[in-house]
């Protein structure tokens, strides 16, 4: 048991020391999270308006779709990303297997159902009287989407929020778009993974520390969220 | 088309569900007139307002709304017309902007606060209290009145009130009447009520409409009965009441019929009848007392059992009588006084 406590403590002074590795590896997290998230809200929040907002012939068949995809194995994603984007594949030429960019795109792919999902169950939980209220105060076509989505902001903060959480937690995607290579792709969750394996369980229990922190506070606005909302 | 018709409604249907259907054949409103729609839970008065608010289209029919046939993307009628609904929704954001709100998307921000504060104090709202406070901050009663005020800065043609006091407190309820009242006067707004308070409906508009099932079934202040009845011996049919009294009438076309019974109709004792004919003999409580804006008669408004009837009295027999709400009193009417519809 010795092992865990002197790791433990290592870990400790490996965070407040600002060892150079153990930090490259959060940067790169933040850096490629950051990225995906921006990406799936600009095109999930628009996607999961229109779901939630509109009725149209099919709409339960593409939310069955979208839910499903809520469940999407991180490695599913990771094998079909890498067969576009490797060498031979139709994307190949992009040149963005192993860098920060291909993780991105298939976090992007990951996320982005989460975004869809949860913006169209905040739409369709708007109040039923907030139309009529709209209506009878003389908004118009545009003004009521907008203010549609600005009424269920808080709902659609927790769903970019939840998407958070499941990007900077994964390890199959980046593993295998981004092969673990140290001071270039190397995530938290990688460098975790890799640490355990060499038995280095410093460096692992630093990183499992700071990502518990990002986890608590996602959970925290997640609460505190839910609550506004 | 006369300029001074505000609504010309010609064979309107709309239909809710399995069982409810609108069916208003024809309907007029007149500008500047104020306009009450009176009957029970799920009569159709609600969905006819947000009919004529253009919230909801009707499946058939015409609505012209000042000469002009309404069409769905009719922005102009809409912007002309506000409803309050029975219970108010505010927007997620302060009290200031909720007020606001109307007035910025029309794009009309001048001398803004100076307006927004004026609608909140006519609705007895204090600005300096409440400008700054959120959606979750006020109470059912105060955001009944905010959404008034988010209505009234609007100075709409037509401002119309689903059950505007139905679920506020008394306070509120009087400030809402105020409001109403003061903003018709000084912007000569038309006015469209629902409400289950008939007294004031009779007192704040120029004229009642009943509702039954829905369909408009009578004008004035008629007091609506409706069945099921039960057959009874010597032709009458019957229906009792919440407090084990009962109603008599005659010849109901059938079984949940609704008939009408106008309020001169009704005769008004203080001490218990015995030896009459008269079949409908109901005790019952004053509620409210009321005078009739053109013929200067009194509304005497009885409860009896859960049952709300309305007597036309002159104010001489009101005088005579000693009446007051809250004195028992017996209200008389024959069987055969019920018209069917």
């Amino acid at each position: 048991m010795d092992y865990i406590a002197q790791g433990f403590i290592r870990s400790i002074e490996l965070l407040l020391s600002g060892d150079p590795e153990t930090y490259s590896a959060i940067f790169t997290t933040l850096r490629i999270s950051s990225l995906s998230i921006v990406a799936s809200l600009i095109i999930g929040i628009p996607l999961g308006f229109l779901l939630g907002y509109f009725e149209f012939p099919g709409k339960r068949q593409v939310r069955a779709i979208v839910d499903t995809l809520l469940a999407l194995p991180t490695v599913v994603v990771g094998l079909f990303v890498y067969a576009f984007i490797s060498r031979r594949g139709p994307c190949g030429e992009l040149g963005i297997l192993f860098t920060i960019t291909g993780i991105a795109v298939a976090q992007t792919i990951l996320v982005t159902p989460i975004v869809v999902s949860l913006t169209a169950t905040a739409i369709e939980s708007l109040d039923r009287r907030l139309r009529a209220t709209l209506v009878a105060l003389g908004a118009r076509g545009r003004q009521i989407l907008i203010t549609s989505l600005m009424e269920a902001r808080y709902a659609v903060l927790v769903a970019a929020v939840t998407a958070y959480g499941r990007a900077i937690s994964e390890v199959g995607i980046s593993m295998m778009i981004g092969g673990n290579i140290k001071w270039h792709t190397r995530t938290i969750t990688t460098a975790i993974a890799l640490e355990t394996g060499k038995g280095d369980f410093a460096v692992g229990i630093a990183l499992g520390i700071v990502l518990l922190t990002f986890a608590l506070v996602v959970n925290s606005s997640l609460t505190l969220l839910k609550k506004r909302s | 088309m006369p300029t001074h018709l505000l609504y010309q409604i010609n064979n309107l249907k709309y239909r809710y569900g399995e069982h409810f259907e609108l069916d208003v054949p024809e309907l007029t409103i007149k500008q500047g007139s104020s306009i009450g729609f009176a009957g029970s839970n799920g009569s159709g008065k609600s969905t006819l307002l947000r009919i004529l608010a253009f919230i909801e289209l009707p499946e058939e029919g015409d609505i012209r709304f000042e000469g002009a046939k309404v069409l769905k993307n009719n922005g102009g009628a809409k912007r002309d017309v506000t409803m309050l609904l029975q219970e108010p929704y505010l927007l997620k954001r302060s009290v200031f902007e909720n007020v606001a709100f109307g007035l910025k998307i029309r794009d009309d921000r001048k001398n803004l606060k100076e307006r927004v504060y004026g609608a909140m104090e006519l609705v007895g709202i204090s600005p300096e209290e409440f400008a700054r406070r959120r959606w979750h901050e006020i109470s059912g009663g105060e955001a009944q009145r905010i959404a008034l005020a988010s209505r009234l800065i609007l100075k709409p043609k037509v401002l119309i009130l689903d059950e505007p006091t139905a679920s506020v407190d008394q306070q509120s309820a009087r400030l809402i009447k105020e409001a109403i009242i003061e903003c018709r006067s000084r912007f000569g707004m038309s006015l469209i009520i629902a409400s289950h308070d008939r007294v004031w409906l009779n007192s704040a508009t120029d004229m009642v409409k009943r509702m039954h099932e829905g369909r408009i079934v009578g004008t004035g202040s008629e007091n609506i009965l409706s069945g099921p009845w039960d057959h009874e011996e010597n032709g009458l049919y019957t229906k009792v009441l919440t407090d084990g009294q009962a109603l008599f009438v005659t010849k109901p076309p059938h079984q949940a019929a609704a008939g009408v019974v106008n309020p001169s109709d009704i005769v008004i004792s203080v001490l218990e009848p015995d030896g009459i004919s008269t079949r409908n003999i109901l005790r019952g409580i004053v509620t409210h007392m009321t005078m009739e804006r053109d013929s200067r008669d009194i509304l005497i408004e009885v409860d009896a059992g859960g049952l709300s009837l309305l007597s036309r009295l002159t104010p001489s027999a009101v005088q005579s009588l000693s009446l007051v709400p809250g004195k028992e009193v017996w209200a008389l009417f024959k069987a055969s006084a019920v018209d069917w519809y």
